[in-house]
């Protein structure tokens, strides 16, 4: 598929790398995504809407920032992805940018789980409770202690 | 939309396998009990309003915001 992007230009996305969310994603158009890396080096990627060049969300692996974070998969949803596996789990959430390192924000309560297997995809509530919308993404760690993102989807590569 | 009047222990059923009770009021909060397959979702409604403004919001954030300082002049 090819996606002139507002954010990164053309870029080309393999149909092998696009993740369906038959749902779609709340509050934003479109069902088919797929993962831009702006920087190997990155713990974020970008979400790409396939179908709407200018939408696009900042995603990380939640573990990289909260190693303690906890998913826990509502029921309907697990069937509906036909998660058998909780391996075959690949789970980010969104993330909000700002200027300030400070003013990042992460969403912990609505995480976006993928069955990395049929990338197939939806935006789920954690039913493990107590987690905030828009908790600060760098309460734990700097920036410089982040690892890299990896994924066991396809990751589409940008140029910077 | 349906707009029917019920009390304290009163039932409302939805389709074959949804029972939604009136637990109780106090003042202005009704308690409700929800009976539904686990495979029914059943979420308060704005924690989805919550979700959807989150993901637009972070659907305006930048390239340049997520670049990491060294990269940044």
């Amino acid at each position: 598929m090819h996606v002139n992007s507002t954010r990164f230009g053309e870029i080309e996305i393999r149909d092998d790398a696009i993740i369906s969310f038959p749902e779609g994603l709340p509050g934003l158009d479109g069902e088919r995504w797929a993962l831009i890396a702006s920087s190997e080096a990155s713990p974020f990627f970008w979400l790409h809407s396939v179908d709407h060049a200018a939408i696009a969300v900042p995603v990380t692996s939640p573990w990289l920032f909260f190693s303690d974070y906890e998913v826990s998969v509502p029921e309907d949803a697990a069937r509906a992805l036909g998660l058998d596996n909780p391996g075959d789990a690949y789970i980010v959430c969104v993330v909000r940018a700002s200027d300030e390192i400070q003013d990042f924000t992460i969403n912990l309560a609505g995480p976006l789980v993928i069955n990395a297997v049929t990338r197939t995809g939806r935006q789920v509530i954690n039913a493990a409770g107590g987690y905030a919308v828009r908790h600060p993404l760098f309460s734990e760690v700097e920036l410089n202690e982040v690892q890299p993102s990896s994924a066991p989807v396809p990751v589409t590569a940008a140029a910077e | 939309m349906l707009v029917i009047t019920r009390k304290p222990g009163d039932r409302i059923r939805l389709g074959d396998d949804i029972t939604v009770t009136v637990l109780d009021v106090v003042g202005s909060t009704v308690r409700l009990g929800i009976d539904a397959p686990a495979e029914i979702p059943v979420y308060r409604h704005e924690v989805w309003e919550a979700i959807e403004a989150e993901n637009r919001a972070a659907a305006d954030s930048s390239v340049s915001q997520l670049k990491p300082p060294e990269d940044t002049p």
